[in-house]
Formats: C-alpha cells, sequence, structure tokens
C-alpha cells in the first residue's frame, strides 16, 4: 500500500512492522512526533509493546540496554542534544554487543538554538560502536529500519538510522509499506546469544581485566568488519523480496568520470538533479551517494572511484579544526591507496540552510576549476 | 514539476491543506511533496507550507523560492508578507476573500482568485464563527481554478487525512469549486 | 575463592564479558549485613479506632470493588458500622498519615457506604452452628452492651439482654437525635445482632423489677448501664419549671412524645448534647441560644457540628455563666456573669473565671440543661467500688465481684459511642476467659491493635492469622513519592433550608464510584497491597513471585540486603533487620 507520510511516519510503520518488543524514549523535536506516533498506538493496544516512559534519553538507551540484555527488540529515536545526552550508554549498548535500533533525526547542537538539519549530532557519536545509516528519503527511511534490525541482530551492534531534521522529518511523499506478512518473511524475530534468566542466572557485564580488555574490543571490531557483507546480503534479500534496496554506496550519473561528487542524506536528492544537468552540458562528473558511515564504506568507495581524479565531498557539519567529517574519513581511507584523488572538501548547510542546486553548482564549477583546492574547507554558501 | 506556496497564519491548517492537495494529486497518480516552512511558529505568526507536484519522482530538496502557484489562506498577509515573492508569470494567486479578485489591485500582473471560503466554513459548522477553519474549502477553488487537480480527488484526499467532519469539509470544498471567482 | 580465568586468546573468548556458565553456586546473599523480610504494620488510623476496625483492610475491599467483603471484615470486629459511620468522632481521621500529605481518608464516609450497601442487599450474620453454650446477661442495650452481646453470642453463647425502656438502643435511641441517625439505621443493626440468637428483652429497669438475684442462673453479667442522668447546674432555680435537662428532652424528642416549649430557648453547656439540644429545637421551630462559659477552643463539641448548628441558626454565647435562674410567668430570667480564661485545669483547658460586677440578664422561655451527665448509682448492686461517680473495674471489665463486668459509659469519662462499643467487645473477650479459666489480662495483651487500647477480636479468634506488628506505621516511613495529590471527597448535606424543616438524616453516603475513588487515596500504611514495586526495583531478583503474585518471600541466597525494596515500599511493609554474625 503506497501511502503520503512523513519521515516521521515512516519510522513508526518500520518499528511496527518490525514487530519491536521495548520501546523508550523522550520527546525531543524534530524526532517527537515518531514517539508521539508509537506511544498512542501502544496505549490504543494496537502496538503489541512496552512503552517505558522515561526522565531523560540516557534513562531511555538504559532502560533499552536492560531490555535488550533480556533478549528482546529494542527501539528508540531522538535527535540532537537528546543523542549527546546519551553518550555514556550508546557506549554500553555496543560494547555488550546489544542489537538496538537508534533513530536520529539529524539536528545542530546548541548554541545558537536551532532545530534544523544539520548531521553534527549523529557523527558526534561516530566513536560509540555503533552502526550509522543515513537516509535520503522516507521510502528509504521505512526500509532501513527493518534492515537495520536484520543488520544488529546478525552482527551484535547497535544500529543508528539518521534522517534529516524536517527536509524528511516532517515531509509528506509516497511511500510503499509493505504488509507485516511480507516483513515478517523478512525479518524472523530475534534470537539472543545470551540473554538474562533468572532460573539459570549469569553475570553480565563483569570486570574485564587488561588482560582481556584489548580482546574484548577486537572482537568489537571484527564485528564491525562483518557489516560490509552482511549489510550486503541483508539488502540483496530486501531487494528480491521488495523490489528496491539501497547499497552502502551508490553511484549515479555518468558511468565513470574525473571529478567525483560525494553526498550523503538529502543533500544526495538535489545532487541527482544537478549532476543529471551538468552532464547533459558535457561535464566530466558523476555523483557518489554514502548511507553507511560506520563501518567507513572504504572498499565500496575505492571500487567506485575509479579513474576519478578529484572528488567533491559536501558535508552537512563540523568537526571545528579539522573541517567536513565526511571528507575527513574519506581521506584518510585513501591515504593508503595508489590512487589518490584530489579531496575538496564542502561544508555548508549547517543548521538547516538549503543546500540549493546553485550551491551544488558552484561547488562542481570550483572543482573543475582548480587543481587543487585552496583551502583544506571550503565553505559554499558562506556569508562572508 | 510544479510548485506551490501556501500563506497562512499559525493554527489556520495551511500545512494541512498542502498535505491533502499533495494527497489529491497522489490520487491522480502524481508524485509529491509537502513540507511546512520549518520554524518556530506561533498562533497567528505568518506562516508557509509548500507543495511540489512531478510525473517523476521528486528529488529536489529544498525549499520552494519561485511556486507556479500561491494559496493565500488570509486576505490580511497581503501587504503584510510579500507574497508574490518569486512567483512565476502567469501563476494563479487564489486568496480566501469575500471582494471581487479585482479588488485587489496590487496584485496587478498575476492571474487572481478569489474565494469566500470563510462564509462557506461558518456556513459548514467548521471551527467556530471567529476562527474558522477555511483550508480544506479553498482547495475546492484552487481545483476550480487551476484545473491541476479534480474535485473528486481533493474530496477523497479531505476524507482520507481529515479526523473529523469529513462530511462538512468535503461539502465546503465543493461549494468553493462552485463560488470561486477568477 | 573464585577462580581467576586467563584466556589465552581472543577466539577462545566469549562475545562479550559475561561468566562462562551459571551463577547459581555464587550465594551473593552470603555479602548481606542486614535482611529485608515482609510484615504488615498497624495503620495510625486502626491504632486510633476505639472499636479495633481493620480499617486498611476495608479500605483495600473497597478499592477492589468487594464492598461484601469489605462489610465482612468491619463486621469482624464492629456490629454498628451504620452508627459509627455517622455519629463517631473518627480518631481514625485525626491520626490518618493522609493529613500531612494533603487530606485525611474520609473513613467514616466509607465505613457508612459500606453499611449502606450492605443494607441494600439486605445481607444479614446468620447464627452460627455452634451449640449454645453459657448464658450471659447483658444489662442495658446500648452501643456496649449490645457490642458485648454481639461477640458473645459470636462466640456461641447464650445471651440476654435487659434493656429498661421500651426500645433497645440505650443512648444511640434516646440521645441522638435522628438527622445525625436516622432510627431505622439503629433498628436495622440491632436487629441483626438480635438475629445471631440474642434475646432483647425490653421494660426491665435494672434494680426495680429486676436484681442480681433474679440472674442466679446466668454464668456471667455485663453491666452497661450507661449514664442517662443530666448534671445539675447548683444554681437557684436550675430545677424550676420549664427547665429542663438536656437528655431528657433529646429522650422525649427521640421517643416521639409531646413536648412543650416556648419560642426562645437558652440551653447552658458546650458539649455535644447542648448542640444536639439546639439543633433539636431549632427543628421544632424555636430560636435556640447556647450558652458556654468558656471560649470556642475549650468547647467539648465536635467542630464540624457546631458549624452545621451556626448553619442552622444557633447563636452560641462564649463565656457566660448563669448563677441564678429567675421565673416572672412563664418567662425566666437568666442572671449570667462574663468570664474570661485563667490557668489551665486538670483538664487542660483554661479555667473560666468570673469577671466580677459583670452580672447581666439573658431571657428564654425555657431554658435547658446540658452540662454533662452522670451515672445513676442507685440502683446498683451492692459491692462494686466506685469513685468519682464512675464504677471501678479492672482492665478487662472485671468488678471484682465473681462473674460480673462492667463497662461503657458506667465505667468510663470516655464518653463515646465508639469506646462503649470498644469496652463491651473488651467485656466479651474478658468473659469468654473467664467461663474457660483463660488469663484474661494476657489474651488482650495478644491482640492488641498497635499499643491498645483497642482490642482486635479476629486476632482473638484467629492467632496464627493476618499477623502484623504492633509498630504503627509513621508518615516519615512512608515513600510518598509513589502517591498522587488528590482531594478528599466529601459527603454532600441538604440545603439549611431543608435541613431545620425536620428531622431527616442531612447527610448522604457516598456513591460506588466516588467510595471507590476514596477508598484509592489511602495509603494503605504497613499493608501490601501488591503494587511490586519490590519485585521491580531488586537489583537481584530476589523478590519471589509464584506464579504471578508476590510470596512476599525473599530470596536469601542471593539477596544482598541493599535495602532498595525497603525504601522503595510505599507503605512501609518491608523491615530490615541487621543480620545476626
Amino acid at each position: 500500500m503506497k501511502k503520503v507520510i512523513t519521515g516521521n511516519q515512516a519510522v513508526a510503520y518500520g518499528v511496527i512492522l518490525s514487530r519491536v518488543d521495548v520501546i523508550s524514549a523522550y520527546p525531543i523535536t524534530p524526532q517527537t512526533t515518531i514517539v508521539e506516533e508509537l506511544s498512542e498506538l501502544t496505549a490504543s493496544g494496537r502496538m503489541k509493546t512496552v512503552f517505558l516512559k522515561v526522565e531523560s534519553e540516557h534513562s531511555a538507551m538504559a532502560a533499552l540496554i536492560g531490555a535488550s540484555t533480556g533478549g528482546v527488540r529494542c527501539f528508540t529515536a531522538t535527535s540532537s542534544h537528546g543523542l549527546a545526552y546519551m553518550h555514556e550508554m550508546l557506549h554500553w549498548a555496543s560494547g555488550a554487543r546489544l542489537p538496538i535500533v537508534l533513530v536520529n533525526v539529524n539536528r545542530a547542537i546548541a548554541p545558537p538554538w536551532n532545530i534544523w538539519s544539520d548531521q553534527s549530532d549523529s557523527l558526534s557519536q561516530r566513536d560509540t560502536g555503533w552502526v550509522q545509516l543515513y537516509c535520503e528519503h522516507n521510502q528509504e527511511v521505512l526500509d532501513t529500519v527493518l534492515q537495520a534490525y536484520r543488520i544488529a541482530e546478525s552482527v551484535k551492534l547497535p544500529v543508528m538510522v539518521v534522517l534529516d531534521a524536517y527536509v524528511l522529518s516532517h515531509t509528506s511523499e509516497p511511500v510503499e509499506i509493505p504488509t507485516a506478512e511480507e516483513v515478517d518473511a523478512f525479518l524472523p524475530p530475534y534470537c539472543p546469544e545470551y540473554t538474562i534468566d533468572t532460573q539459570e542466572p549469569m553475570a553480565f557485564s563483569t570486570i574485564a581485566t587488561p588482560d582481556h580488555f584489548l580482546e574484548f574490543r577486537y572482537k568489537i571490531q571484527k564485528a564491525m568488519e562483518q557489516v560490509p557483507e552482511i549489510a550486503k546480503k541483508v539488502n540483496d534479500e530486501f531487494r528480491s523480496r521488495f523490489n528496491r534496496g539501497y547499497g552502502a554506496i551508490e553511484r549515479y550519473g555518468k558511468e565513470e568520470a574525473d571529478i567525483l561528487l560525494m553526498t550523503s542524506g538529502t543533500v544526495t536528492g538535489t545532487s541527482r538533479i544537478v549532476v543529471e544537468k551538468l552532464n547533459r552540458k558535457g561535464y566530466d562528473v558523476c555523483g557518489l551517494k554514502i548511507k553507511r558511515f560506520r563501518p567507513f564504506p572504504v572498499e565500496e568507495i575505492c571500487k567506485e572511484i575509479k579513474g576519478a581524479k578529484k572528488v567533491a565531498i559536501i558535508d552537512r557539519n563540523l568537526s571545528a579544526g579539522v573541517g567536513g567529517i565526511f571528507a575527513q574519513e574519506l581521506r584518510a581511507s585513501l591515504y593508503s591507496r595508489e590512487k589518490r584523488p584530489q579531496i575538496f572538501g564542502f561544508v555548508s548547510g549547517l543548521g538547516g540552510r538549503d543546500i540549493t542546486p546553485e550551491l551544488i553548482e558552484e561547488a562542481i564549477q570550483y572543482t573543475v576549476d582548480h587543481p587543487q583546492p585552496e583551502e583544506e574547507i571550503l565553505w559554499l554558501g558562506l556569508k562572508k | 514539476m510544479i510548485e506551490i506556496r501556501f500563506h497562512g497564519r499559525g493554527g489556520q491548517g495551511a500545512v494541512v491543506a498542502s498535505k491533502v492537495l499533495a494527497v489529491a494529486f497522489f490520487h491522480e497518480t502524481l508524485y509529491v511533496q509537502s513540507f511546512p516552512a520549518f520554524g518556530v511558529e506561533r498562533r497567528g505568526a505568518p506562516v508557509m507550507a509548500f507543495l511540489r507536484v512531478d510525473r517523476q519522482p521528486i528529488h529536489l530538496r529544498v525549499n520552494i523560492y519561485e511556486p507556479d502557484h500561491i494559496v493565500v489562506l488570509d486576505p490580511t498577509l497581503i501587504g503584510a508578507v510579500d507574497v508574490t515573492a518569486g512567483l512565476k508569470q502567469n501563476g494563479w494567486i487564489l486568496i480566501n476573500s469575500h471582494q471581487l479578485p479585482e479588488a485587489f489591485s496590487d496584485l496587478k500582473g498575476f492571474r487572481r482568485a478569489t474565494v469566500d471560503a470563510t462564509s462557506i466554513a461558518v456556513r459548514n459548522g467548521l471551527g467556530s464563527r471567529t476562527s474558522p477553519i477555511i483550508n480544506t474549502a479553498i482547495l475546492g477553488a484552487f481545483s476550480k481554478v487551476t484545473g491541476l487537480v479534480g474535485i473528486d480527488s481533493i474530496a477523497l484526499a479531505i476524507r482520507e487525512e481529515l479526523s473529523g467532519k469529513k462530511d462538512e469539509n468535503a461539502k465546503a470544498a465543493r461549494e468553493a469549486f462552485q463560488e470561486v471567482r477568477f | 575463592m573464585t577462580k581467576q580465568f586467563v584466556f589465552k586468546g581472543a577466539s577462545q573468548m566469549p562475545m562479550i564479558s559475561v561468566s562462562l556458565g551459571h551463577m547459581d553456586w555464587n550465594k551473593t546473599g552470603a555479602w548481606r549485613a542486614q535482611r529485608p523480610f515482609y510484615e504488615d504494620k498497624t495503620s495510625p488510623c486502626s491504632a486510633a479506632c476505639p472499636v479495633g476496625n481493620d480499617i486498611v483492610g476495608f479500605i483495600q475491599k473497597i478499592t477492589e470493588e468487594d464492598f461484601e467483603g469489605a462489610w465482612n471484615l468491619i463486621r469482624e470486629e464492629n456490629p454498628f458500622p451504620g452508627v459509627c459511620g455517622r455519629v463517631c468522632f473518627h480518631p481514625c481521621e485525626s491520626k490518618c498519615n493522609r493529613r500531612e500529605y494533603d487530606e485525611p481518608i474520609a473513613i467514616h464516609a466509607l465505613e457508612r457506604f459500606v453499611s449502606d450497601f450492605a443494607s441494600n442487599l439486605n445481607k444479614k450474620i446468620r447464627k452460627g452452628p455452634g451449640a449454645r453454650k453459657n448464658k450471659i446477661a447483658v444489662i442495658g442495650s446500648g452501643p456496649a452492651g449490645m457490642s458485648c452481646a454481639y461477640h458473645l453470642a459470636k462466640l456461641d453463647y447464650d445471651v440476654t439482654v435487659f434493656e429498661s425502656s421500651s426500645l433497645a438502643g440505650g443512648m444511640l435511641r434516646t440521645g441522638i437525635p435522628s438527622y445525625r441517625l436516622p432510627k431505622d439505621v439503629l433498628d436495622r443493626e440491632i436487629s441483626n445482632i438480635a438475629e445471631l440468637g440474642v434475646e432483647i428483652r425490653t421494660g426491665i429497669p435494672f434494680g426495680e423489677g429486676l436484681n442480681l438475684d433474679g440472674l442466679k442462673n446466668y454464668q456471667a453479667i455485663f453491666i452497661a448501664t450507661g449514664a442517662h442522668r443530666g448534671r445539675d447546674l447548683h444554681v437557684p432555680g436550675g430545677k424550676g419549671r420549664g427547665v429542663f435537662s438536656g437528655l431528657d428532652l433529646l429522650k422525649k424528642i427521640n421517643l416521639g412524645r409531646k413536648v412543650t416549649l416556648g419560642d426562645k430557648i437558652a440551653i447552658v453547656g458546650g458539649g455535644n448534647t447542648a448542640i444536639d439540644v439546639a439543633r433539636s429545637v431549632v427543628r421544632l421551630g424555636k430560636k435556640a441560644t447556647i450558652l458556654y462559659r468558656r471560649s470556642k477552643e475549650e468547647m467539648p463539641a465536635f467542630g464540624e457540628e457546631m458549624v452545621e448548628a451556626l448553619e442552622e441558626g444557633v447563636k452560641i454565647r462564649y463565656l457566660v455563666n448563669p448563677i441564678r435562674i429567675q421565673q416572672k410567668d412563664s418567662l425566666h430570667r437568666l442572671e449570667c456573669l462574663r468570664m474570661e480564661l485563667g490557668e489551665k485545669d486538670e483538664s487542660g483547658r483554661r479555667k473560666p473565671v468570673p469577671i466580677p460586677g459583670s452580672n447581666f440578664f439573658f431571657e428564654a422561655d425555657n431554658v435547658i440543661i446540658a452540662a454533662g451527665e452522670e451515672v445513676e448509682l442507685f440502683f446498683l448492686p451492692k459491692g462494686l467500688e466506685k469513685r468519682e461517680g464512675i464504677v471501678l473495674t479492672q482492665r478487662d471489665g472485671n468488678t471484682g465481684a465473681r462473674g460480673i463486668f462492667a463497662g461503657g459509659d458506667l465505667t468510663s469519662n470516655q464518653r463515646t459511642v465508639a469506646h462503649a462499643i470498644g469496652s463491651g467487645k473488651k467485656v466479651a473477650l474478658a468473659i469468654d476467659c473467664y467461663l474457660n479459666g483463660k488469663d484474661s489480662e494476657e489474651a488482650l495483651r495478644q491482640i492488641l491493635t498497635g499499643e491498645g487500647p483497642s482490642i482486635s477480636m479476629f486476632r482473638y479468634l484467629h492467632p496464627q492469622e493476618r499477623l502484623m506488628n504492633p509498630h504503627v506505621v509513621t508518615f516519615d516511613e512512608l515513600n510518598t513519592d509513589y502517591f498522587e495529590p488528590s482531594r478528599r471527597q466529601r459527603e454532600t448535606k441538604d440545603l439549611i433550608k431543608k435541613r431545620i424543616k425536620g428531622f431527616r438524616e442531612i447527610t448522604s453516603g457516598f456513591t460506588e464510584g466516588i467510595a471507590m475513588e476514596e477508598a484509592e487515596r489511602c495509603f494503605s500504611c504497613g499493608t501490601c497491597v501488591g503494587c511490586e514495586n519490590c519485585y521491580v526495583f531488586c537489583p537481584d531478583a530476589s523478590i519471589i513471585k509464584i506464579g504471578e503474585v508476590l510470596s512476599h518471600q525473599v530470596d536469601y541466597d542471593f539477596c544482598k540486603g541493599c535495602g532498595i525494596c525497603f525504601s522503595e515500599c510505599p507503605r512501609g511493609v518491608i523491615s530490615l533487620k541487621e543480620e545476626a554474625r
């Protein structure tokens, strides 16, 4: 069934269809309508879920850690300061290898106060051991929630699904909503490897001395390294069942080009239009959408770079002192490669400013015109 | 692609109007994208909502700067806000007003249409006499004026998207369809 | 000591830092320094109830919509819930812990609700099957006598009640106006007692037609003849024509006899009788003025009734004392002195002192003296020890004479309905002990509610059930985080205009919905209601449930004694004690 729904409603549909057992969340703009919808569905009995009301996002994640350790499927949603407040518990969830799925609606972190789209909140959590998946449109939002549980429960790592504030969260567009039977066939019930059982009590999250701590972290890294392969398998199966899918990355425009434009989130949508237009004009440019940020799709990107000499990358985030975080990751991944294209790191659209087709065109034109960037950070649309 | 911009005041239902119209177009097998102007709105403050309609999937993810048509839910916004900003040549501007289109002489140069959606809403018991809900009636007028979307699709969308007074709202849209002046 | 594992490498290690097997062997209970345990405790309301009602118990039944269960619980201790729910001065509510939080529970109204509910169902306690044992005579059918007869009948004794008046009920019938206690409520509760097999013989005054010799074939006798004589004012003219005793007047009105009064009535006194008289004469269409020698603060009448009296047009003049009553034709002139308050007297109240030369006159058609009541002693058998106007007994009501017990207003200056009912219950138990050769002092000590003096008949009959620590739960011992403020429900009263037109009951009882709402407000101090906070919060999963129900047992193999259950229990049910090492 196709319906015109917002990105936040798409999240809620994904959660219902995933037959989540426990939800715990705290409201924050622009995520609130997700948990409003879910709490209403739970309260009315249309959804068989335990909804734990809590006093903070830290508690929300803590509650889910308890529930997930009990062996059930868990969900939360947050945004911006809420995600920041969860930080400690995010580490705990991955360290305890709990396949919790969290939806973060990208929003800037204050001050100054700003409720609009900006990836700095989720990217601040890049070292917490969570898989991170960014979405371009509402259909992808719903589908990614479904896939996230499959991935999380396979590798035993938590997954964060990320969508842009307002541009997706509050924007209505047609979304195909699969039936419960279709999703049940794709997403089997969660079978935990370890679970709390009062009949056979075990000690969880015990101390690990210097003799063992390193090895536990090594195992998390190994699990992360499994993600590309498992995510691909999950997506392939998804595609075969639902006739649509999303890779860790997706190339569009020309098959091969001198210039590669890299984007994430909804900027990709607008970029598709620009790349198509410039290709018609004869520009040698193609686009690359990055869906998965953690683990960073190094292999996949290297394959797609092919003969590209320059990569223009647009970051809607800023790691002050360094620049755009996607650009930084890209530079680090390419350093050891033989072919290293020039990286043009653009920072734009912070705090929800529109990244218009004109700005994207400007970025590509700059990349065409310069053999190498004049500065490490190229500010796009900055009013000087 | 057609781009439409709604002007209203916080609480008037501009966002819902945009969503209902999107669903109406969707029923005519078009792709749609409906969104509010994201902000920290207060009741009574000027607000905007946007709608894109296309035959292909819509990838563009920015605000609407050069709309094809404009819908104004509250005539007092004209003058207070630059409602015609970026409006394309030949674009319609549809205003909720009891006056004739010619009365809005400041908007000369655009195609003007008016409908007394307020009276229609009051007549159909939508909202209260002091703050009638006119966002459904005006969509009926939009259907007639632009010819872009059928009145039956509008009525169907109203029934789907509204939780109460479905019949009254659909009836108001059909009355506005008849009464709009242009 | 636990064995320390060192893995050779990551491949041997589990995915997470988890024990390699189950940890049942690790009895963490061994670390415990203190031990939590479930122990129901006494609620302050029950401890304060002279009757010994299980108040928390019956209120919880109301919350469960088990009104019949509530009725049965009340009737274990009290044959007069309909009376008490209306006229008891509810000391329970003064001690209710909720008073310190917002407003106390309307316990009296809930008790009345239960009795009204039961009357609608025509629910009555039927005679027990047991063979009648010894014969007991009860002299006086007031609350003390009837309470004693009720409990004795339930203990399978053959009880006969002798009443001097033509109708049973004692002061409940003659002293309390029916706008406070309708006669049908009293009749219903007395007939419930009679249905247990109690024989009530009316019109037999003790000391006249009946004496101890005539009661020889009774194995025990309970004298509960009350205090029916109005105290004299001891002023000149205090016994003149048109000057009446308040108790006599109430009795006449209550028994439906004709009373002839002028229009303007002066009532001397400040107790409940003065208020009852004043409100009754207002209902007869007269003007009532109460003259009281102390100030409002010292007035022994219950606050609410004073408020109602004032609403109904009764005037009260404070710090006024009549010293002489003169009569001229049908008009009475009361010569009064104005008073001021001096030092505190033995009752703890400030003593009124006359202001010299402040004499003034107050005119009235009739003067009613309501300056307290006294025990009529002349007809009592010889050998009973009397002091300061009351009969002296031991704690259990034993008069010292073999098989003769006394109680109620006759033996106490705490003359309330509730005290009388409690006294009758105590004597029933004492008689049972006496006839079975048991030590009544010891038996009483075993069944005190809290620190006493009220007692639990249930515990006397079932010593091993519903065990309860006598400790009275204080407000500080509750965890009020789990309660929400709420308004106390109030019974509706008739409009004043309607009230003074007659002797109809002026308050209406709770509806089922309101009663349940009010019952929900009860903190249930000291009694577990199964909220499961202990179960939810225990970090060691050591609170044991059997099926879905709390077992009220702790798994001491694993309980580390953290005390979270103790601190999160909203109602102080869990206790902690130090582990003996």
